[in-house]
């Protein structure tokens, strides 16, 4: 018996969103006669932190303190249209309505704000809830008093809606192929697995992941970080644990009760190492891609290709359960030649050749 | 019966038989211990039973007479957060927030039972029973040291997080620093 160790890595490449076309999220904001903002989006925060990240959007498109932005997705009834958290588009499709819709607003908040300070709107900037003359700071309007000014002396609610729809498809008349717009917002990921099999249980522990993630941008790094450390243990799971087939929308895959299916547990966790890089995309929110549901995918295949570094043998089902990987080694050590059945086993037969384990006799 | 429960003594009328988690949700209506599996596998279940972490899915009414009963309602509240709560709001240690309230009873009890700072594998063993499908356990096992040390804020724990590596060194070209 001896514990293996090995090394592998993969690479991912992750379109955002139902790449094809439709898929559509909108957000509506109105902002109250004292400058705060009400959004109201549909995008579901499952704990990922949408809610936050939108929040961010909005008040930095805006030009107002994150405190000054309620973002309202309690309902389906009062907020537009979202098609789901999934696909990794929370950010990008459902943070591109809500930026859409700030776009809006921050224009309308410039117009009055014109008309107050009798300055043209390009002449305009907003920062920190203030609306400010470029280049003559002292002329100068909150946002509260051109909320209160829209309210009381025009007559008017600053609103503004948004929604982010990606273009159709267009299928030719002729021969009928489908012209698609190139995804904006592909995302790329890289990771290193290392593992130790013991060959006689087949049981393999991961010790190490190294995760690099190209986000676009990271509109929040602790957020990121969430997803790509949770992602990570579901990849983990998925490599070694979880039987997932037969697939959704079945239920059969997750067995009678609770401890048929097995999720990783902390005593899974191995070490982690990750790496959020920033390569924006050109029209996601602050150049933000996605993290979602891209973050467990690459470390199934790492996983395998290191179970393959470690002990030369290619598992090729997931969950790489101890069965599976024993299974493997045993296909790799009875090689049929010629029809003759021949076995080579590394450490038994060095043994029998040498006293001293193959030391210098053959390099495997 | 009177269960004490949070330091308030409640009268309840579940029969004996009844776990302990049916009544706190659904008689009593405390709300922050979880259904989870409901057969002792999840941990979301937990509450302090006289201090020490149980799983109240397995635990008959009738067993816990007058022990003192503890969840997260009564570990804290707003604006005077028992420490380990503070760290896993500051430190982003919950998700979806499911596995939260047994995390923190478990991780609370161990604090109080250590009494100093606890390392990594003493969080390991003391919430190994606590399955969390979304943070990846990282953020948690964070909070949890930090909180044991009077840490505040997401700052870096003054301690290696995990062993050292036995692997040789990956070099990540152009890496941030
Ligand atoms: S519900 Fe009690 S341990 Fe899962
Ligand atoms: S935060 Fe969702 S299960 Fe732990």
């Amino acid at each position: 018996m001896a514990r293996h160790s090995g090394r592998g890595f993969a690479t991912i490449e992750y379109p955002t969103g139902m790449n094809q076309n439709g898929d559509p999220s909108q957000a509506w904001i109105k902002l109250k006669p004292d400058g705060r903002v009400d959004v109201f989006a549909g995008t579901v925060d499952i704990g990922q932190g949408s809610k936050t990240v939108h929040t961010q959007i909005v008040a930095d498109t805006l030009g107002v303190p994150y405190d000054w932005v309620t973002m309202d997705n309690s309902n389906s009834d009062s907020s537009g249209v979202c098609t789901g958290t999934f696909a990794s588009r929370g950010t990008f499709i459902g943070g591109n309505a809500v930026r859409f819709a700030a776009e809006r607003v921050r224009e309308r908040i410039l117009d009055i704000a014109s008309k107050e300070l009798e300055i043209d709107a390009g002449d305009l900037e907003i920062a920190d809830g203030e609306v400010v003359a470029k280049g003559a700071p002292d002329r100068r309007i909150s946002v509260a008093d051109v909320a209160g000014a829209a309210t009381y002396n025009y007559g008017e609610l600053i609103s503004g809606q948004g929604t982010a729809l990606k273009p159709f498809a267009e299928i030719s008349d002729e021969d009928g192929s489908v012209q698609v717009e190139p995804h904006s917002a592909v995302s790329y990921a890289a990771c290193v697995a290392d593992v130790e099999v013991d060959d006689e249980t087949g049981e393999v522990t991961v010790t190490r992941l190294v995760q690099v993630y190209d986000v676009g941008r990271a509109i929040n790094p602790t957020l990121v970080e969430g997803q790509i450390e949770g992602g990570a243990m579901m990849g983990l799971g998925l490599a070694l644990l979880e039987q997932a087939y037969p697939h959704y929308p079945s239920a059969e895959h997750r067995g009678a009760e609770f401890g048929t299916y097995l999720a990783p547990a902390l005593e899974d966790l191995p070490e982690l190492d990750n790496v959020i890089l920033e390569n924006p995309s050109t029209d996601g929110p602050f150049g933000a891609k996605a993290i979602g549901e891209m973050a467990n995918n690459a470390q199934p295949a790492a996983i395998a290709a290191a179970i393959h570094d470690a002990v030369g043998a290619w598992v090729t089902e997931y969950p790489a359960t101890p069965e599976r990987v024993l299974r493997a080694i045993q296909a790799k050590a009875e090689p049929r030649r010629e029809g003759k059945r021949v076995i080579f086993d590394e450490e038994i037969s060095l043994s029998a050749v040498s006293s001293n384990g193959g030391a210098g006799f053959l390099e495997v | 019966m009177q269960l004490n429960v949070n330091g308030v003594s409640r009268a309840v009328s579940s029969p004996p038989l009844t776990s302990l988690l049916e009544v706190l949700r659904e008689e009593l209506a405390v709300l922050s211990p979880k259904h989870g599996c409901e057969q002792g596998g999840c941990g979301a279940c937990t509450v302090l039973v006289d201090g020490e972490p149980r799983r109240s899915c397995l635990l008959p009414l009738a067993a816990v007479g007058d022990a003192r009963i503890t969840t997260v309602e009564g570990l804290g509240a707003p604006g005077d957060l028992a420490p380990v709560q503070s760290a896993f709001h500051d430190r982003y240690a919950a998700q979806c927030g499911y596995c939260t309230s047994g995390m923190l009873l478990a991780a609370h009890a161990l604090i109080e039972r250590k009494g100093g700072p606890v390392d990594r594998d003493e969080v390991l063993d003391a919430l190994s029973g606590h399955v969390c499908r979304c943070t990846g356990y990282v953020k948690i096992v964070e909070a949890v040291m930090a909180a044991s040390r009077g840490q505040v804020g997401a700052e870096p724990i003054e301690q290696p997080l995990a062993p050292e590596p036995s692997q040789p060194e990956i070099e990540i070209a152009g890496s941030p620093a």
